[in-house]
């Protein structure tokens, strides 16, 4: 009898325990969530707050027939959204890694930008959308909005990871005979990768948000956000929530990923 | 090639906006070729300041480091340090990290990788060659940064308090390491320690430096026989000498009131 007791106590040890443990913690927190949603969708008898089972259907619905306003398909919107998405990042980290090793590198020109850059680095990047677009179209003026959320906290990670450089490495370098060129190679490139992963966590995080809310307001060529935006224009509610449930599993999808290659490469780098 | 030191009238000045702290003076010295020379002196007086101006990590303020009839100019692969900290790469594994200075003197790969497998063996570690940094202990980081300062083959080889860090019995026996791998190569060596021990058992000559700003107390001539045997009559007189010397330079530093403001 006392043994059956024993196995159901809880043992921190017990890899199994531990994880059936945080399951039932999560399975609880969601459920929680879903009955107020549901006790407040009931109590406010509006339109645009559905059942958390109306959205569901209208989920389960879409997969399976289709999106009929603007005829493509919810992978599409979600093909179309990723595209745009890891477009603007791979952008982003083009130009902002060799910016921040460069400004993490001298001085001089990190004083002769940072005027600028504090400028534009508060501006949250979705102001801009209304411009990009104009300019460059709606397939480029969004993938320009997450460029521009993910560009300064990569850039900026990137210079912090240059200046944080350990001194050491930098006269051990020297004492074996590197030149300039070489220590920046085999020296800070390097020693900078953990910190250029990090910022790109932390702009992958952005970058989510920042496609979501220029596809919604670009409203054209399809998208996940352009999909919401449309659907709440007809009024379909259900619909509207069907497309936010999507948002927020890629973006749990994207940050896992990003946390992921963050730490792989920190891990690969022995620099955790 | 001859590599003998030459240490003439040394002078570094440290300058802030409101002060200037002289850290070494009037500090001459001349080290042989195959010599191995340790630096002691009180906490704070400029040892490692002397260390990483013959490295060229610093410009001295006057005076001059020749090594062989060569001025020293910035650092440079003729002279290998190994640092208290270790300062290894840990992108790197052991064996590329002991391969950093052939990479930079674009040694084929092939025979990168023979010579750093050489001084990796040579320093014991045969078979941890792929393992990472931070996978190996303290003692075994230090050997492989002595075998990353020793395999381009240095004239000099200058050690800032490199067993440091390490415990006590770690540290015995990485002198004892030191001196068989050194054995063979004929390396005129440069210590900087704070362990008065350690310098007795290791060196041929033991530098004493007074309190900042360091000049040279006295230089001891420690003619042993090695191995040394640290309970031996002569190893205890020597090193109660030399701790005598640096006692009488610490009551003059604590008579300036500044003992524990002073770090390395």
């Amino acid at each position: 009898m006392e043994s059956v007791i024993d196995k159901l106590m809880y043992d921190d040890e017990n890899k199994i325990h531990r994880y059936t443990r945080s399951i039932i913690i999560i399975g609880v927190s969601l459920g929680i969530f879903i009955l107020i949603w549901w006790n407040l969708s009931l109590l406010l008898k509006n339109p645009a707050v559905p059942t958390p089972m109306a959205a569901w259907d209208a989920l389960v619905y879409l997969f399976a027939n289709g999106d009929a306003v603007s005829g493509i398909g919810m992978w599409g919107h979600m093909g179309i959204s990723l595209e745009r998405f890891f477009a603007g990042l791979i952008l982003a980290m083009v130009v902002a890694v060799p910016f921040g090793l460069l400004l993490g590198y001298s001085k001089t020109l990190e004083q002769f930008s940072s005027p600028t850059l504090e400028v534009l680095r508060p501006i949250a990047p979705i102001a801009w959308a209304p411009i990009f677009i104009f300019t460059v179209g709606y397939t480029w003026g969004p993938i320009l909005v997450v460029f521009v959320g993910i560009f300064f906290p990569v850039l900026l990670n990137t210079i912090f990871g240059v200046r944080k450089i350990d001194p050491n490495w930098m006269d051990a370098a020297k004492t074996l005979g590197a030149s300039k060129l070489q220590i920046f190679t085999k020296v800070m490139l390097p020693s900078a990768v953990p910190y250029v992963m990090n910022g790109m966590k932390v702009g992958m995080g952005i970058g989510w948000m920042c496609i979501v809310a220029s596809e919604l307001y670009a409203s054209y060529g399809g998208g996940v956000g352009y999909f919401i935006s449309i659907q709440a224009q007809m009024g379909y509610w259900p619909n509207v929530y069907a497309g936010i449930i999507i948002i927020a599993i890629l973006g749990i999808l994207t940050t896992t990923l990003a946390d992921y290659i963050h730490k792989a490469v920190t891990k690969r780098m022995g620099m955790e | 090639m001859n590599s003998d030191i030459k240490i003439n009238d040394l002078r570094k000045v440290f300058k802030t906006d409101d002060k200037e702290t002289v850290a070494l003076e009037n500090f001459s010295l001349d080290i042989r070729e195959g010599e191995l020379i340790s630096i002691v002196g009180p906490s704070g007086c400029g040892k490692t300041t002397l260390l990483r101006m013959i490295a060229g990590l610093l410009e001295p303020t006057s005076g001059e480091v020749i090594i062989g009839d060569k001025k020293c100019e910035g650092p440079g692969p003729d002279r290998g340090m190994v640092f208290q900290e270790f300062a290894l790469f840990p992108w790197r594994s052991v064996r590329r990290n002991v391969e950093f200075g052939l990479e930079i003197a674009d040694v084929p790969k092939d025979e990168r990788r023979e010579r750093a497998m050489r001084y990796i063996r040579a320093v014991g570690l045969e078979g941890f060659e792929d393992h990472r940094v931070h996978e190996l202990s303290g003692g075994m980081k230090q050997r492989v940064a002595l075998a990353r300062a020793m395999v381009t083959k240095p004239d000099v080889l200058l050690m800032d308090e490199p067993f440091g860090s390490l415990d006590a019995q770690t540290r015995n026996i990485m002198q004892m390491e030191l001196l068989r791998i050194i054995e063979k190569t004929n390396s005129t060596i440069v210590f900087v320690t704070h362990s008065v021990d350690e310098a007795v058992f290791l060196s041929d000559r033991v530098v004493i430096l007074t309190k900042r700003p360091a000049s040279i107390k006295e230089i001891v001539d420690i003619n042993l026989p090695r191995p040394r045997d640290r309970a031996s009559e002569e190893f205890i007189k020597l090193r109660k000498h030399i701790l005598q010397q640096l006692e009488d330079e610490n009551v003059k530093l604590r008579a300036d009131g500044n003992v524990l403001l002073d770090t390395d």
